[in-house]
């Protein structure tokens, strides 16, 4: 799905003029993508203490006037009065406030560089079944949004594949390196599943056919090549996309089914417990309806577009922000996730402090994009709170990390501190300069 | 009106008759000489609306009404009918139609643009229709006014009569009225305009042009040495029925579209009829004060599909609310002494059935007899011939069994001049009970026949015994049985058919043995409507009054306290007073009346009491486009200076009320970006429940969009396609804009001069070059901002902003210094090519260097969060009250209307916002908003409307669910 507000502006500057003549501009956006951030930061050399902050462990609680210590990407300890050893670099947050770094479990990011501009997107294959693709081999480490992600303290970042009824392998990608490879924090996080729309029972029965045959197959192909293993004697080729979808089958990998309306909802967990998977629903404001069931079902939720308009007219103006709050009461294992744009994947800390202003407990708005995000995607082992035995991925900043006007201050990634520099504050200084060279007041 | 063609009526009238003296066409053949001489006895005549003679007699000589009342002397050579007490009824007009004019017209137009064509005259076109004037007829319609409703303009009317013979003597009176729609015709091509506000400005151009037309020839008569202005047939018919006080028929497709149609009425002072659509009971009053006739369709909305929980949630309260009382709608305009006349347009068939349920729903019986008689023949001026029974009047009447109005009421005869047509011809009613009274072995039996005429069902009761029909049919000619006989005892399959009269069959049948038979049977029960006695009459739901008729409206205009007293908030004045803690505002009669501390409360002031909470001005967001009718964008030209966005705005747009939710109490609303020089905007403030024109804020400085970059380049096949080229097509209009100018001052200086044509497109590109409209220019690129400020500059004129402006950081310098202000979002950039620099230090740089700075939306939904936006800038470095003139001051200097409002400062319109928290904390949310003084919303008020709403919205899905129940049931009667 495009992000809903990016789709309002093109339609709304111009409600018949959608496409663009992609020829004459693609030559100029090779040139313009070339010129680009400033380099991914080194591996952590020695040990490094920030002290004296205020510690939103997320999982342990608020520590105040802390430390958090941590060496080799990880952190070996947190809290008041802990050993710190003489070599550590140490950072004075006297102040200040850490927080673990944010996770974004639904984005373009990496995947898409223009939105209107195809040949910059990588974010569809031909076909309805594409199980085997993996989303992290096109991830673009010189894209730009990436930078800007990061120095915003978003660290962890999951870019779908889409437009498939199985569109593909999710990866948990970090936003700061060198290369795809070194940046994939985990691989193989779940499997996307489209649902498709029920507006039109004929197409929609086509849909389901081929969904179904697609695991019906896989599900042939998973015991013809046990048996060709167990020694049977058969010998059955490798089938690449049937391949794929063995672990789903397995129950290894969760599917993550993409659901809007209730007649969605019900009908993909139907399915997905007919066919025994391991399910995450990712959905928007109709999930606040079913949350009871959800609950009862015990299925994770992957929240999108909590900044968003009334669905209905009827609804009240702030529903879709009070959807985190109809999951949490219902008690829904659920997290946040923003709008699916790369060039706003920075702000995913507003979808979750928006919840709060309609509702939602402060520290669950936090949760909501740290550990809870962590948890359903099957990473929390490595980041999402500030813990013991998990990666240095956080950051330093000057206030409530929820709040739009709060700024990030140092951000670490495994440890390693990124440069706090993006496209956007390049472009800044460069103009800033054009205009001090022309004696312009400052 | 005129009455030239009076005379002309009388011959024609003649002409239609049957075995009339006079023609002017040649026989062929034989002389047809039928007499038409009828007494029609035993009638009970509604001579006209609300007058009955009872038991009377009439008299139709040649199609003319002679004799009329209880002793009528019979004329000897008379037919007599005896009508056993039936009803008799004036005929109906149609008030709008397209009835016997072809949807291709040869007669074309010769006006630039093919939408207008008031030279069309529908007279020349009419060709009678069989088929067609036979379901009109079916509904009680004798007459129809009937126009050539393709285009905006689609010409001229005329009244035909319904009756067969040729067209000539069919027309009743030609040239009536002149035609007007707001939806361009597909099929005259796809061209300009594509939108309403485009159509809008194109009939108002044309009727401009019409004017200039007669004196632009009138100029040239007086002085043959000036050039010959052009001959143009359509502007000619055009200046000719303005001339003539020719009616325009306007089709409004709801009750807004009514008031625009009614302001173009009044800005060219054109006679208007308005053909409505069944919405005017949302705005009763305002339409009522038009004081033009209306002619209204029956035509009311399908019962909304509730079936499912799924289904229902997707069903507005603005759906259901129209559902229930459209049908309310004819009782509720006739009560309010409106003119109205009835159409069956939109309803066909469904016509007279409608009209009985408006009846039932409150319509009064002679109300709705008049809207179809006496109120058309007056306003079509065929009142002396049509509308009433009378001597002297044409003989256009329709016979029924019963009132009218009433639900198993059939219409038996319509008369039409003279002309007898039978309805019930080919409709015998086969339903009710047959006794077989001779026809073998079925001697004695019954047969049931039941279901509904199109579809029958029935069982056959033989020796005590019964059974189902298979097969129950009637044709038009024969009536099919088919049913088994062994457990009536008989044996085998029966096949029969019959002739069917009114009261015998008599019929032919066949055995399964091959025997061949004929059978007599007559009617022992005729068929009579099963209806469930036991079914109440449905009460009236009480449904309140709302302002606009759809979720959140307003059951009352909220009102105007004369003082109220904020007392103890924290007040961004973004005035000179700063953020003041603790303080007060007073407001009195809707204006700041003092800020400051302590302030003592006038007598019966409304106490707000705010400690704890931030007040705000009331946020501005200069660009949006948010409840646009009929599109955003005309795209049929790159140069659309004459559409205005106030033509075409709605107020009853939830997105308005959603907008005061976020504590935005004025913006602008746009024309898009598809053409280098784009619409005149409209700066409006948030006054839900008011009609669009209550809206604008009158003393904004007028704006014009103009658009550069992508948008426009893209646009295929219309120049331009490259930057270079929109700065050319854009200096050309400017130039044609002076070469106007020049013109006007030729005119003005010299006597005798042909006078130039008022431009539309020129008047407010003109304007903008002498400072008195404001360009709002889209732009995202450095490089087309800079070409557009030396145009400007060449012109002489300033760019009151660019919108969007993504790389306004690049050139801050330049825009400063020719004084542009910048229009930003926060945070939007790389949705396209042009976009990919836009950087969220945008506001701060621009602001920094001296630009008059703002943010906006461009998107009604994240307009509704502007105080988030702002917040967004804090985190660039931009200062609080910085941040909070972006969306508040600096949009109100940018769009001219600082003198009265986007600050806190006395004398300044209150409008403000009472936050809960800081107003740009991530956590805050707005309490309530006000506008002019007037508190618009409420989040506790929302919080009930919301309450009310899920109620409101549960009686009338009540209301639906009994009504299907109904349905079903009465379904289950018929098969049973």
């Amino acid at each position: 799905m495009i992000s809903g507000s990016r789709f309002r502006t093109i339609f709304e500057e111009s409600n018949k003029i959608i496409f663009l003549s992609i020829l004459a501009c693609s030559l100029g956006i090779l040139t313009n993508i070339q010129a680009i951030a400033q380099p991914p930061a080194p591996p952590q050399q020695g040990p490094v203490a920030i002290t004296g902050a205020t510690i939103h462990t997320v999982t342990e609680g608020v520590i105040e006037g802390g430390a958090v210590l941590f060496e080799n990407g990880l952190i070996t300890a947190t809290g008041i009065g802990i050993d710190i050893p003489t070599n550590a670099e140490i950072i004075d947050a006297t102040g200040k406030h850490v927080y673990p770094g944010f996770i974004h479990s639904q984005t373009t990011l990496g995947l898409m560089e223009i939105a209107r501009i195809q040949e910059s997107t990588d974010l569809q294959e031909t076909g309805q079944i594409n199980p085997n693709i993996r989303a992290q081999v096109a991830f673009h480490p010189a894209s730009e949004h990436l930078a800007v992600a990061a120095v915003h303290g978003v660290t962890t970042v999951v870019p779908a594949p889409r437009g498939s009824l199985i569109a593909g392998r999710l990866a948990a990608m970090m936003t700061d390196g060198w290369t795809w490879e070194e940046m994939t924090v985990r691989e193989g996080l779940g499997m996307v599943v489209e649902w498709p729309a029920m507006r039109n029972t004929e197409s929609y029965l086509k849909d389901i056919r081929l969904l179904q045959e697609a695991f019906d197959k896989a599900r042939r192909y998973k015991v013809a090549r046990q048996a060709m293993k167990d020694g049977a004697g058969v010998h059955h080729p490798h089938d690449i996309k049937w391949e794929s979808l063995i672990p789903v089958l397995t129950g290894e990998m969760p599917v993550f089914i993409s659901v809007g309306e209730i007649k969605q909802i019900q009908a993909a967990i139907a399915w997905a417990e007919k066919e025994g998977l391991q399910t995450v629903l990712v959905g928007n404001r109709d999930m606040g309806l079913v949350a009871g069931q959800l609950a009862e079902k015990g299925i994770p939720v992957i929240l999108t577009g909590v900044i968003a308009g009334p669905a209905r007219q009827w609804e009240g103006y702030g529903q879709a922000y009070k959807t985190p709050l109809q999951l949490f009461e219902a008690g829904v294992d659920f997290c946040i996730a923003g709008d699916m744009g790369a060039a706003s994947a920075y702000r995913i800390h507003h979808h979750a402090s928006s919840a709060v202003a309609f509702g939602l407990p402060e520290e669950e708005a936090l949760r909501s994009i740290t550990i809870r995000a962590a948890r359903i995607l099957g990473i929390d082992d490595l980041v999402g709170s500030i813990e013991p035995g998990k990666e240095a991925t956080l950051m330093i900043t000057d206030g409530n990390a929820l709040e739009l006007w709060t700024r990030k201050e140092m951000v670490f990634i495994r440890g390693r501190q990124i440069e706090m520099r993006d496209k956007h504050l390049r472009l800044y200084e460069q103009y800033m300069e054009k205009h001090r060279q022309k004696q312009m007041p400052e | 009106m005129n009455r030239t063609c009076i005379p002309l009526l009388f011959l024609l009238l003649f002409f239609s008759i049957p075995q009339s003296k006079t023609q002017t066409a040649r026989v062929e053949g034989l002389r047809e000489n039928t007499p038409g001489v009828f007494v029609l006895e035993n009638a009970n005549i509604v001579t006209s609306p609300g007058h009955l003679l009872q038991e009377a007699s009439l008299v139709v000589r040649n199609g003319v009404i002679t004799a009329l009342g209880h002793n009528v002397e019979i004329p000897a050579d008379a037919t007599k009918l005896d009508l056993q007490g039936r009803m008799i009824y004036p005929g109906f007009i149609d008030m709008f139609a397209t009835y016997g004019i072809p949807e291709y017209q040869h007669e074309g137009p010769v006006y630039w643009n093919p939408q207008i064509r008031s030279n069309v005259s529908s007279a020349l076109l009419f060709n009678p229709d069989r088929e067609k004037a036979a379901v009109l007829r079916s509904q009680g319609f004798v007459a129809v006014h009937t126009m050539p409703a393709l285009g905006l303009l689609g010409g001229k009317s005329s009244i035909v009569s319904l009756g067969e013979g040729d067209a000539s003597k069919l027309i009743i009176r030609q040239d009536v009225a002149q035609h007007m729609a707001f939806r361009p015709s597909e099929a005259l091509g796809s061209g300009y305009p594509t939108s309403a506000m485009g159509a809008i400005a194109l009939i108002r151009q044309s009727l401009y042009d019409a004017t200039w037309y007669t004196e632009a020839h009138h100029a040239f008569q007086m002085n043959p040495v000036s050039k010959r202005p052009e001959t143009n047939k359509t502007l000619e018919a055009l200046a000719f029925s303005r001339q003539q006080s020719m009616p325009f028929v306007a089709e409004a497709e709801n009750e807004q579209w009514f008031l625009r149609a009614a302001a173009i009425a009044g800005e060219f002072g054109l006679p208007l009829w308005i053909r409505g659509s069944g919405h005017e009971y949302r705005r009763l009053g305002t339409i009522k004060k038009t004081g033009m006739p209306i002619i209204l369709p029956l035509a009311f909305p399908e019962m909304p599909d509730v079936n499912t929980p799924e289904q229902a949630i997707n069903v507005s309260l603005e759906t259901l609310r129209h559902w229930y009382l459209a049908p309310e709608n004819p009782a509720t305009l006739t009560e309010a002494g409106m003119q109205v006349a009835f159409t069956c347009h939109g309803s066909g068939k469904s016509f007279l059935s409608n009209l009985k349920t408006a009846v039932e729903r409150g319509l009064d019986k002679t109300e709705a007899l008049a809207a179809l008689t006496t109120t058309p023949a007056a306003l079509l001026g065929i009142d002396k011939h049509y509308g009433t029974i009378a001597i002297g009047k044409s003989a256009s009447f329709i016979i029924t069994d019963d009132d009218l109005f009433a639900n198993h009421t059939k219409i038996e005869e319509v008369w039409v001049d003279g002309q007898r047509f039978d309805l019930l011809a080919g409709q015998e009613e086969a339903r009710g009970q047959w006794t077989v009274l001779s026809g073998k072995s079925l001697e004695g039996a019954r047969f049931e026949i039941r279901g509904s005429a199109g579809s029958l069902r029935g069982s056959i009761h033989h020796n005590d015994q019964q059974v189902r029909l298979t097969r129950a049919r009637y044709d038009g000619q024969r009536l099919h049985i088919i049913f088994t006989g062994d457990s009536v005892g008989l044996s085998g399959v029966y096949r029969l058919s019959a002739n069917l009269s009114e009261n015998e069959l008599l019929g032919a049948g066949e055995l399964s043995t091959g025997e061949f038979f004929t059978w007599k049977a007559s009617r022992t029960r005729p068929h009579a409507e099963e209806r469930d006695r036991s079914e109440k009459q449905l009460k009236p739901l009480e449904l309140p009054v709302r302002f606009p008729s759809m979720e959140y409206g307003v059951s009352r205009m909220p009102e105007q306290p004369d003082h109220v007293l904020v007392r103890n908030a924290t007040i961004w004045t973004q005035g000179p007073g700063g953020i003041m803690e603790n303080a007060d505002l007073l407001v009195s009669k809707g204006k700041i009346a003092r800020v400051g501390y302590n302030i003592s409360a006038p007598r019966r002031a409304m106490i707000i009491d705010a400690s704890g909470l931030h007040l705000t001005p009331g946020l501005i967001d200069p660009h949006i486009h948010a409840g646009i009718a009929g599109g955003v964008n005309e795209t049929g030209d790159a140069i659309t200076s004459e559409t205005r966005i106030a033509d075409v705005m709605h107020g009853d747009n939830v997105w308005i009320y959603r907008l005061l939710a976020g504590g935005i109490t004025s913006a602008t609303l746009f024309h898009g970006s598809a053409n280098p020089i784009g619409g005149q905007s409209a700066v409006i403030k948030m006054r839900w429940g008011h009609l669009p024109g209550a809206l604008l804020i009158e003393d904004a400085t007028p704006g014009l969009k103009m658009a550069l970059g992508e948008n426009v380049k893209r646009m295929s096949e219309r120049y331009p396609s490259s930057r270079q080229g929109t700065e050319q097509i854009m200096k050309d209009a400017f130039q044609a804009a002076l070469e106007y100018q020049t013109a006007w001052n030729n005119f003005n200086q010299h006597a005798g001069v042909i006078p130039p044509r008022r431009d539309l497109q020129l008047e407010p590109i003109l304007e903008v070059i002498n400072g008195q409209r404001g360009a709002h220019v889209h732009a995202y690129r450095q490089d087309e901002m800079l070409m557009m400020l030396r145009l400007a500059e060449e012109y002489g004129f300033t760019i009151a902003s660019f919108e969007h402006t993504l790389e306004g950081y690049k050139i801050a310098d330049e825009l400063r210094e020719h004084g542009a202000g910048a229009v930003v979002w926060t945070d939007w950039s790389s949705f396209k090519v042009e976009a990919y620099d836009g950087i969220l230090y945008n506001a701060r740089l621009l602001n920094e260097v001296g630009v008059l700075t703002s943010l906006h939306s461009d998107n009604t939904q994240l307009s509704t969060r502007m105080n988030w936006e702002a917040a967004k800038t804090l985190m660039t470095g931009v200062s609080e009250e910085e941040a909070m003139n972006f969306i508040t001051l600096n949009p109100a200097k940018i769009m001219g209307i600082d003198h009265r409002t986007g600050s806190i400062e006395v004398g300044k319109d209150a409008d403000f916002v009472i936050w809960n928290g800081h107003p740009m904390s991530a956590f805050t949310t707005a309490e309530q908003t006000w506008v002019d003084g007037i508190k618009y919303f409420d989040r506790d008020e929302d919080t009930r409307l919301q309450e009310e709403m899920i109620q409101e919205r549960a009686l009338i899905i009540g209301r639906i669910l009994e009504l299907s129940r109904r349905q079903t049931m009465q379904n289950m009667r018929e098969r049973n």
